[in-house]
């Protein structure tokens, strides 16, 4: 047990501690009187320094946060949802400018969203560092003295014995060190305190949440978040240039991601045939190869929904699957222009309608465009072409054909999902699906597209968060600490002797706990009562060695001790 | 008693202090990791309008004492023959990464075309490097813009991975000029210019001769 210090804690600190009734608690600071000057800026400052860190700033902080989210899970988003981005342009011209000025669309790549979250971080760590100091103080503390009056204490009992009022401290003091108390005493008192293990959780729990703030703040600076599209059969590096989107965190630079591969070999997804969850998605699975580095092993994995590739740290998540139907197009020379897959976005789960665009602007004589979807399980629907069920089961995809100039060679870079029909003609071509292995022939010799298959894609997320684990050992040190601090109670117990009439000594035993969570204390300090007045009682541990019994007495007025000063124990 | 009073009082923030911490701190990681939200398997998150990172636009110069060494790059052209970079050692090697899909490519194409052209291969030797392309798409490409030097196939991005480290391309296009001891003198990320990149050549070409 720790010792106890010698040194006086001050007696305001030590009475606002006692019980509880702190004065200073519901006071908001003063507002600072406005003179001028260095001492009014100074006042100022520090005021406003006090409301950022108060706990309603706190609160209307995270509530301006959640607030802010609102939106962004309400309207698509850049980062997750260009193409919903797009759309919404398309459909709400006006409201989309307004909505995209005040950055609605990357709600939380604002400066808005920042300046909220940057504030909340600071009030948090500005409130919680000061709490941490305070509860290190609240730890070393010895503790307070006993108060006059024990019979007010929550918990009392007084009895009278014969043993003389310094062995009767000295045993007490003795009984409670012995109980792993921290002891302190004066002239005519002991005074004891357990339950520091309250602050030790309360001291971890706030450091925790110093280093989750830390470990998040971490992440966002050496993090990085990637997205690709991946079709059956192909590979990529993870380098930016093979990514189709990379947000970085402000300390990333493209040299410092880790140089793995990925091959994507097959995918399989499969459907609920029956029921009322017809087509809805029962599997995933991807089987994947990977080298973690140029010249290392080629590895094989199996990637599933929520069971990420971890490579190097780099956590490589399944997201979204599709279909890439495969063309060969022909231009008016002979020439094969355009060979191979072409990955359409989904617009629909039911059936898995798919939108997409194959361009081949090198075409001779002129540049050749098509547009169109892909239906998975094709049906005629009254005369209407329609995707039944999301599993390829009659694949079929339905065209419009266009030729001029696809507005490639300058200019805006364009979604590869979608054709720039500006400079392009449609061409009178009658719209009839094709089957695997169809073809269509473009008039007047511009030549021939042949839809030769399709294969599947998936759309990968590559993420990088060097604070997760950091952040993930703060959590569990933070619930630590937490149920720490809610489980141990500190509870003090003191003891005064006096010596009274006819050589008979007074003994008072009052205790208290802190906390408001009751239950358990009363029992404890019987039970120390009674072991303590045994003591007394028998007197076997003192030195004296008087055997009287204890008169029972209620609890009546003790005047001052004879100033008998044993200190520490 | 609890008091959830919102003041800064130390009373009563030592009973509500810890829950309040807690839940402010679980609001704020759940806030921050919304930032990077998953798409479900549901969505459709196929990347960005034109899936491809344009990464940050402009040219970095290194000074000759400052100069990352450039990979020993190794490949199979798109006509079907080796290529190894440090077989030109002793000249200058502009190394463009390229695709024929993708706009800012077409457009620095006529660019870097002429300037092949116009610089005799003891001064400068260029090299592409297709990327995420099909081959007929490529061939298609080089032929309408009359490419005259070859192009390495890099449908895995082994050429880029070989640059990991160093100063990998950071968008497409990108174009390096690498010095005749096979360091990286300069990068352009974005559409090279006939007359920027016709500078750096002649300068990185007269250095050391």
């Amino acid at each position: 047990m720790t010792r106890p210090k010698l040194d006086e804690p001050r007696p305001d600190q030590l009475q606002a501690d006692d019980l509880d009734v702190a004065g200073e608690a519901g006071a908001t600071p003063a507002r600072p009187a406005s003179h001028l000057g260095i001492r009014g800026i100074l006042d100022w400052l520090r005021w406003g320094w006090r409301q950022l860190t108060s706990m309603r700033t706190a609160l209307i902080l995270l509530f301006l946060l959640a607030a802010g989210s609102v939106p962004g899970s309400l309207l698509p988003q850049d980062g997750t949802n260009p193409e919903g981005v797009q759309q919404y342009y398309v459909s709400h011209p006006l409201l989309a400018r307004v909505l995209g000025d005040v950055s609605l669309f990357n709600v939380f790549g604002a400066p808005w969203y920042a300046a909220i979250y940057l504030l909340l971080f600071i009030s948090l760590v500005g409130c919680v560092l000061p709490r941490t100091l305070h509860m290190v103080g609240s730890a070393r503390q010895p503790p307070p003295r006993a108060p006059r009056r024990l019979d007010r204490l929550p918990h009392a009992v007084s009895y009278a014995t014969t043993v003389d009022p310094e062995t009767a401290l000295d045993g007490a003091a003795a009984l409670l060190a012995r109980k792993r108390f921290r002891v302190r005493t004066g002239p005519g008192w002991v005074a004891a305190e357990k339950g520091y293990l309250r602050e030790a959780g309360n001291l971890l729990f706030h450091l925790a949440l110093v280093g989750m703030l830390v470990s998040i703040g971490m992440g966002g600076l050496f993090g990085y978040k990637a997205n690709r599209v991946l079709v059956e059969g192909t590979s990529f590096a993870n380098t930016v240039t093979a990514l189709d989107e990379f947000h970085q965190g402000r300390m990333v630079s493209p040299s410092d991601l880790q140089p793995f591969t990925v091959t994507l070999n097959r995918f399989r997804a499969s459907y609920v045939t029956a029921g009322p969850l017809t087509g809805q998605p029962a599997s995933f699975n991807a089987k994947i190869s990977y080298t973690s580095s140029p010249g290392a092993k080629q590895q094989t994995f199996s990637l599933d929904v929520n069971h990420p590739l971890v490579v190097d740290g780099v956590r490589v998540f399944l997201i979204g699957h599709g279909y890439a139907p495969t063309f060969r197009v022909t231009d008016g020379t002979g020439r094969v222009v355009f060979d191979g897959a072409v990955p359409f976005i989904p617009v629909e789960t039911s059936g898995l309608t798919s939108e997409g665009a194959i361009k081949v602007p090198d075409a001779d004589p002129k540049g050749l465009g098509f547009a169109g979807v892909f239906l998975p399980t094709a049906v005629d629907v009254n005369g209407q072409l329609e995707s039944a069920f999301p599993a390829p089961d009659n694949p079929m995809v339905s065209l419009v054909s266009y030729a001029g100039n696809l507005g490639m060679n300058s200019g805006p870079s364009q979604s590869v999902y979608a054709l720039d029909t500006a400079g392009l003609r449609e061409l009178p071509v009658a719209p009839r699906p094709l089957a695997v292995g169809q073809s269509i022939k473009l008039p007047n010799g511009l030549g021939t597209l042949t839809y030769t298959g399709y294969q599947q894609w998936i759309s990968l997320t590559i993420t990088y968060d060097p604070g997760q684990g950091p952040a993930l050992y703060s959590g569990v040190v933070l619930l630590a600490g937490l149920l720490l601090s809610f489980m141990v109670r500190r509870r003090r117990v003191f003891v005064r002797a006096v010596a009274g009439e006819a050589g008979q000594t007074t003994v008072d035993i009052g205790g208290l706990t802190r906390s408001d969570a009751a239950g358990g204390f009363e029992d404890e300090f019987a039970d120390l009562a009674a072991e303590i007045s045994q003591l007394h009682q028998g007197g076997q541990d003192s030195d004296t060695g008087e055997q009287d019994p204890p008169e029972q007495q209620p609890g009546g007025e003790s005047p001052e001790p004879p100033p008998s000063n044993t200190s520490g124990e | 008693m609890f008091r959830l009073s919102c003041s800064v009082g130390r009373g009563a923030r030592r009973v509500i202090g810890p829950t309040v911490c807690l839940l402010l701190a679980g609001a704020v990681t759940l806030g921050v990791t919304a930032c990077g939200g998953g798409a479900t398997a549901q969505q459709t998150a196929v990347g960005n309008g034109s899936s491809f990172v344009s990464g940050s636009y402009g040219t970095t110069v290194f000074s000759p004492g400052n100069r990352p060494v450039a990979p020993d790059v190794t490949g199979i052209t798109l006509t079907g023959s080796r290529f190894r970079l440090s077989a030109d050692r002793g000249t200058v090697v502009v190394m463009n990464f390229w695709g024929s899909w993708c706009t800012p490519c077409r457009e620095e194409a006529p660019a870097l075309a002429a300037l092949a052209r116009r610089f005799p291969p003891s001064a400068a030797r260029f090299i592409g490097v297709d990327i995420r392309d099909d081959p007929a798409s490529a061939e298609a490409f080089i032929q309408t813009f009359r490419v005259g030097y070859p192009s390495l196939n890099d449908p895995n991005d082994e050429v880029a991975l070989d640059f990991s480290g160093t100063v990998p391309p950071a968008g497409i296009p990108t174009t390096l000029v690498i010095d005749r001891s096979g360091r990286i003198a300069a990068r352009i990320v974005g559409a090279a210019s006939y007359d920027g990149l016709a500078a750096l050549i002649t300068q990185v070409s007269r250095e050391g001769s």
